[in-house]
Order: structure tokens, then C-alpha cells, then sequence
């Protein structure tokens, strides 16, 4: 696992703007589990490694410094790159993310925390396929984001014509994508044979579990499931287990055929490919006579498929010519709607003034919406961080631990340990005067209250404690007031 | 412990009695997207704190992912529409600014308006859906000991339908255009605007605003990830506009 990490390292150095489709489509597929049959039967057999997977395939989504840079690029999706660790694709499985969550919660897990966050780190710094890099505009941004789109994920492991054997599966979708992709470099297809060699290792052991590899069809397809693709999933995994890029292969021809299956590709439009969208209609005579097919031709966008076309232009149609049934129903009221202005005219209220008076609540919602969402994305940050505090903490405490050692002291550890949490996660007891410097943070995030957590006998105890804690605390507090 | 623990339940049936209002508010389509809160809590009360692994858990996380799925689904079938609307409108208003067609200033301006709304009203779904969420992660976790909620959070921060930073830039530029058709004029009395009210996507607002306020009222359970109370700047106005119960709309 050290090696493995060492050589990822060193890949990220020399070609920091590989894509790594192929890693995270694998990844993906073993990680994401959402159905509950797989909870039971793979925890056992996967404590250790599970957890990782999660990690690994975040970062494939996340985009470049440069891509970044660009101004198309929504500005929500720079937190993918500034964060490293447990950044995740936005859509292909919050389900099987969330899943394996569970499973690495229950079982302990804090060794692997460290290493994979390394792994992670590295990953953060993989830039998209290639494929990616030759796109415009805000569509790279939207659909790297947006995983959940299967034909996302299928197009990307095609451009990887050397690893894969991408199978045939005469599917339009599919075969659109697979034209518009483009071609790998050979550096590319070295970095993917390298990145598989470095997975294998690690995978091999949950390759060869079956148990995994039927859990796949259910991550892949978390929404509706044909039993049809279920079964072209299974079979193809199942021959392709001992290897990684085949397990892409088998992935990526069941995504193929979900494209065309029950469920609608899914991707995230922003402002300027909307834009993008409109001039191409425009081109081809407007929207009653642009056809989906002649809009994607026109704006050649990468990864954009009919499908998405399809249903943005059938939005795009009611938008435009029946604006009322658009306005989301408020307009459907049309006696209420119709009697407003009207009614506000009567007392003398002008349509202006009303329009302003709704106008300003609206405003007020989303200031205070805005400012909720800050707050509450710095409370999970502080959260975060004051729980890397306790673990630090901790495994301080367990090293000193190690060296003097008598017989009373196991034990008055582990309370220290827990009052440690007790102070370092619940610094809102008020009471404790370790905890008054600690009050500071508390201010940031709110009033508080006792913790009912936290037992009142803790705080008795906290006078006769032994240096542990109290070092903790300091150690802790030294660190907030830096932070 | 036991008072406590009654108080909390309190807590969080009041979340869920909110929650349902603010359902109840929503336009009709809406109604079932958000958070099943109450089948979340249910699940958490079947699971047994010394088997982590158990059925009860498996559905427990089942159900939340396809929650997660079906917020992120809306959400971003919604962000399209209002990209689009938001689109048209602004092109309507450069081809009414040739013709200063005075109806038609005030048609566009209404549906900006309620376009702008409803925009405020998907952050508002994001962030209602967010705070359940997390709500029941703590229920979780305090069931089952387990740390489900931080890592479960982290993914949720990410995921599209709580990245609405595209949505919060759209309501802005929906705001500024607006100011731009409709400059200042002298601030409008308050007792009109409960007429206003009768509006669905108006009144829709004014119910968010009252429960957000009402959520972060104050809180016996209050930890590190508690929300501080509500403070707004016109606190009357919201308070005159008010409906004593919401009609229902068919």
C-alpha cells in the first residue's frame, strides 16, 4: 500500500493532467452500493478496504487549476479541488457513498484514514480525462460534475482505447459518444496502465469477491433498474474480475446500456451552455424547427447527448410559447393571479409597488438563506476540525500512554480521554474553566447550551485530572486561537 | 436523561410538524420532494444500538440515499427551468425596451417576480432538506453510537442540490434586473401587502421565512451544529403578513 502510494505521488508530479477516468468508473462501481443486501454481506469481508474506495474516485471529478480558472466554470464546484480527502463526484452514488460511510463508521477504520486521505490528496491533483480538456465553456464544469449522468461516465473510459476493450454495444447513445471522444494520447494510456497496476494491487483481494461484484449493477443504476441491464452487468463483471480495466469495461458497457434503458442521462446546465443551446437554435431557425439532433451537432459539446438535448429543447418550447404553464404554476392561478393587480389597483397600490413589496420578502428569504448555508458550512468545517483536534489529541495520549506505565493509569486514561472529547467537542460547557477560552468559538457558531451529552461528573472529575487532558485542552486551545 | 430525551422528541416532532407546513406552503408539484422526515425518524427508532449492522440500518441508509437522489434530481431539473426562464425573460425585456409597451413591463415584471420566488424557494428546499438531513444523522448517530453523520454531511455539502451558489447568482441578477426596470420608488405601506400574500409563490416565501425563523428560535438540544436564532432586519413586516392558516390549494 506504501509503494502504491509512493508511485501515485510520483504521478501526480510528472503528469498532474492525466485523466483517470478508468479509476474512478471502477471505483465507483465497487464503491457505490446502495442496496441494503450489501450492507450485510460485504461487511465482513471488506473492512479495511472499502473505505478507501470512496476517496479515490472524488478526485477523478475534480477539475484543474486552469478549468477552474475559466469563468464558465460554476463557481460551486472549486471546493472539489480546495478540499482534499473526502471529496466525492457529485452524482454518480451519493447512495453508495453514504453507504460506505456506514460501513467504515461501524467498523474502525482510523488507520486507513490517514493513508487515504494521502491517496485522496494526490487524486485531488488529477485533472480530468483528456477528453475533458478539449472542451469549452461551462459544460466541462457540468458534466464533470455531474456523474450521475451514466453517459458521463461511459464516454470517459471510451476515449481509453488502449486499456479498454470497449465493448459493442450498438447502442446510439452510446455510439455518439464514443465519436465524439477523443482519442487518447499515449502518455494518457500509460498513466491509466500505471494507475490500474497501482489499483490492482490494491483491488485484487475485492475483485475476487463476488459478493462485490453483485452489489455492482445496484451502484451503478440507483435509480430505476432493468433487470435486463442488471444481468448484462453481472455477467460481464463476473469475467472480468481479476482485472481492473476490465471491471471498466463491464461497467462501462452496462452504463452504455442504461443510457438507453429506463433511465434519462442526467447533467447539471448552467447559464453560458444554455447559451451555447439558444444561439444553435437560433442558427437553425428556432425552436419549432430545430431538431435535437441538429442542435447537439451544432454545438459540439463533448459528452452532451441527445437526450439532454431532447428534454432541454422541450423545456426551452414551453418556456417560450406558453410562458403561463412555465411560470411554475403561480401563473396557473389565474383568477388569483388576474385579481391581484387589479385588487391592488382598487386600494391604490400600484402593480409596481406590489411587485416591490413581494420582491423584498423574496430578498430577505435568500439573505437569510445565504447566510443560514455560511454558517452551517462553517459549522461542519469547525466540526471537522475539532474532531482532527480529538484525534489528534488522542493518539498524542496513546503515545504518552506508552512510555511511563503503571497499573491505575489505563483506566484514568480512557476517562481523561473521554473528557477530553467531553472539552474538545463540547466546548459550550460553561462551567469548566478549561473550556471559558474555548468560549470564543463557540460565539462564532452560535448560543449554546449544555450538551446533554455530557455529563455533569465529567466536570468534577476534570480538577483531579491528569496532565493528558489538561495538556488536550491547551494543546487544543493554543490550536484554535492559530486557526 | 428521560426529560431530556422527552424534550428532544418534542424538538424533533416540532421539526416535523414544520417541515409538513412547509410542505403544506409548497406548490403542489413540489410537495413530494422533500424530506420524508417521518419514515427517516421511523427507521431510526426500529434500529437496535447494539447490532450497528442490522436490517433496520441497511433501510435506515437505503432510504437516505434515495432521498439524496431524488433532492439532487429536482434540484437540478429545476436550476435548468430557471435557467431557461430566466433567459427568455431577460430577451423579452431588451425586445419590450425597443417598444416601452407599458402592459407588457408589468407582465414581465410579475413573472420575474415569481420567477425570482421560486428560485428563492429551491434554496430554500435545499436548505430545509439539508437541515433534516442533518437532524436525523443526529438522531442516528445518538441511536446508534455510530459516527454516521460527519462523513454523511461532508458527501451531502457536496451534492448539486446544496451547491446552489448558481441559483443564489441567478436571484441576484433577477433582483438587479429589476431594479433596473422598476427604479425606487417611495417604500409601500404594509397593509397591502397582505394582498399581496394571496400569491402562491409570494406566500410560499413568507411561510419559509416564518419557519426558518421558528427553527432557529431557540432549541433545547442546542450543540456545536445548532443554528443561532433568526435575526431580520424588518421582523414586523413578516409578522403583518402572516396568515393565520394556509388554504389549502387544489
Amino acid at each position: 500500500m506504501v509503494n502504491g502510494l509512493r508511485t501515485m505521488y510520483a504521478w501526480k508530479e510528472i503528469e498532474a493532467h492525466s485523466a483517470l477516468p478508468v479509476g474512478k468508473v471502477n471505483v465507483e462501481q465497487l464503491c457505490s452500493s446502495g442496496g441494503s443486501g450489501v450492507v450485510s454481506s460485504s461487511l465482513p469481508v471488506l473492512p479495511t478496504t472499502v473505505e478507501e474506495f470512496p476517496k479515490l474516485p472524488d478526485s477523478q471529478n475534480i477539475l484543474t487549476g486552469k478549468q477552474i480558472r475559466s469563468d464558465q466554470l460554476t463557481p460551486h464546484y472549486t471546493p472539489f479541488v480546495a478540499d482534499s480527502g473526502n471529496v466525492q463526484p457529485l452524482y454518480p452514488s451519493p447512495s453508495g457513498f453514504s453507504l460506505d460511510l456506514d460501513i467504515s463508521s461501524i467498523l474502525p477504520h482510523e488507520r486507513h484514514t490517514n493513508s487515504t486521505s494521502l491517496v485522496s490528496q494526490s487524486l485531488n491533483e488529477v485533472c480530468l480525462p483528456s477528453a475533458y480538456s478539449s472542451y469549452t465553456g461551462a459544460f466541462q464544469a457540468s458534466t464533470s460534475n455531474i456523474p450521475k449522468d451514466p453517459t458521463e461516465v461511459t464516454w470517459c473510459p471510451d476515449s481509453d482505447q488502449g486499456i479498454l476493450n470497449c465493448s459493442d454495444d450498438g447502442i446510439t447513445g452510446n455510439n455518439q459518444i464514443q465519436s465524439n471522444s477523443i482519442v487518447m494520447s499515449d502518455d494518457l494510456n500509460k498513466q491509466n496502465e500505471w494507475w490500474s497496476e497501482i489499483m490492482n494491487e490494491d483491488w485484487e483481494e475485492l475483485l475476487n469477491d463476488k459478493t462485490v461484484a453483485e452489489s455492482q449493477p445496484k451502484v451503478v443504476y440507483p435509480a430505476a433498474q432493468s433487470s435486463q441491464t442488471m444481468s448484462v452487468h453481472q455477467s460481464q463483471t463476473h469475467q472480468s474480475v481479476p482485472c481492473h480495466s476490465g471491471e471498466i469495461t463491464a461497467v462501462t458497457s452496462s452504463l452504455s446500456t442504461a443510457t438507453t434503458a429506463a433511465n434519462k442521462p442526467r447533467m447539471r446546465w448552467t447559464p453560458e451552455l444554455h447559451e451555447c443551446f439558444v444561439n444553435a437554435v437560433n442558427q437553425l431557425g428556432g425552436s419549432d424547427k430545430a431538431t435535437p439532433k441538429g442542435v447537439l451537432k451544432l454545438m459540439k459539446m463533448e459528452g452532451l447527448t441527445i437526450y439532454h438535448v431532447k428534454s432541454h429543447l422541450q423545456k426551452y418550447r414551453t418556456a417560450r410559447y406558453r410562458p403561463d404553464l412555465s411560470e411554475g404554476m403561480s401563473e396557473k392561478k389565474i383568477t388569483q393571479s388576474q385579481e391581484i393587480p387589479s385588487l391592488n389597483l382598487k386600494t391604490g397600490i400600484d402593480l409596481t409597488e406590489a411587485l416591490r413589496l413581494q420582491m423584498e420578502v423574496q430578498k430577505q428569504l435568500h439573505e437569510q438563506l445565504e447566510i443560514q448555508r455560511n454558517l452551517q458550512l462553517r459549522i461542519e468545517e469547525q466540526g471537522k476540525y475539532l474532531q482532527m483536534m480529538f484525534e489528534k489529541q488522542c493518539k498524542t495520549t496513546m503515545d504518552k500512554l506508552h512510555a511511563p506505565s503503571t497499573v491505575e493509569e489505563p483506566s484514568n486514561v480512557s476517562t481523561d480521554l473521554t473528557q477530553s472529547t467531553a472539552k474538545i467537542e463540547f466546548p459550550d460547557a460553561g462551567s469548566n474553566p478549561i473550556d471559558s477560552n474555548k468560549t470564543e468559538i463557540t460565539q462564532q457558531i452560535g448560543n449554546k447550551r449544555k450538551m446533554p451529552e455530557v455529563e455533569p461528573s465529567n466536570h468534577q472529575d476534570v480538577d483531579a485530572v491528569t496532565d493528558s487532558p489538561s495538556s488536550a485542552a491547551k494543546c487544543a486551545r493554543v490550536d484554535d486561537e492559530e486557526a | 436523561m428521560q426529560l431530556q430525551r422527552e424534550r428532544e422528541r418534542e424538538r424533533a416532532m416540532k421539526f416535523g410538524k414544520r417541515l409538513k407546513r412547509q410542505i403544506d406552503e409548497s406548490l403542489p408539484e413540489w410537495r413530494d420532494k422533500f424530506l420524508c422526515y417521518k419514515d427517516l425518524k421511523k427507521l431510526v427508532k426500529l434500529i437496535s444500538a447494539p447490532q450497528p449492522s442490522s436490517k433496520a440500518e441497511a433501510e435506515f441508509i437505503c432510504l437516505l440515499n434515495s432521498e439524496i437522489d431524488k433532492f439532487n434530481d429536482f434540484f437540478v431539473d429545476q436550476e435548468e427551468e430557471f435557467i431557461i426562464r430566466q433567459m427568455e425573460l431577460q430577451e423579452r425585456i431588451k425586445r419590450v425596451a425597443a417598444t416601452s409597451a407599458a402592459a407588457e413591463y408589468g407582465r414581465i415584471g410579475t413573472e420575474m417576480v415569481n420567477l425570482h420566488g421560486e428560485m428563492v424557494l429551491l434554496v430554500n428546499y435545499s436548505s430545509i432538506n439539508y437541515t433534516g438531513l442533518a437532524k436525523i444523522l443526529k438522531k442516528y448517530d445518538k441511536r446508534t453510537g455510530g459516527l454516521l453523520r460527519l462523513p454523511v454531511i461532508e458527501k451531502v455539502l457536496e451534492q448539486p442540490f446544496f451547491t446552489t451558489d448558481l441559483i443564489s447568482k441567478l436571484v441576484k441578477e433577477c433582483e438587479s434586473t429589476m431594479d433596473s426596470m422598476f427604479p425606487a420608488a417611495a417604500p409601500a405601506a404594509q397593509e397591502e401587502a397582505v394582498m399581496m400574500v394571496e400569491q402562491r409563490v409570494f406566500r410560499n416565501a413568507v411561510a419559509a421565512l416564518v419557519t426558518m425563523r421558528e427553527l432557529r428560535r431557540g432549541s433545547s438540544t442546542y450543540g456545536h451544529f445548532s443554528l443561532p436564532p433568526l435575526t431580520m432586519p424588518d421582523a414586523d413586516l413578516l409578522h403583518s403578513l402572516q396568515l393565520p392558516s394556509p388554504i389549502p390549494i387544489l
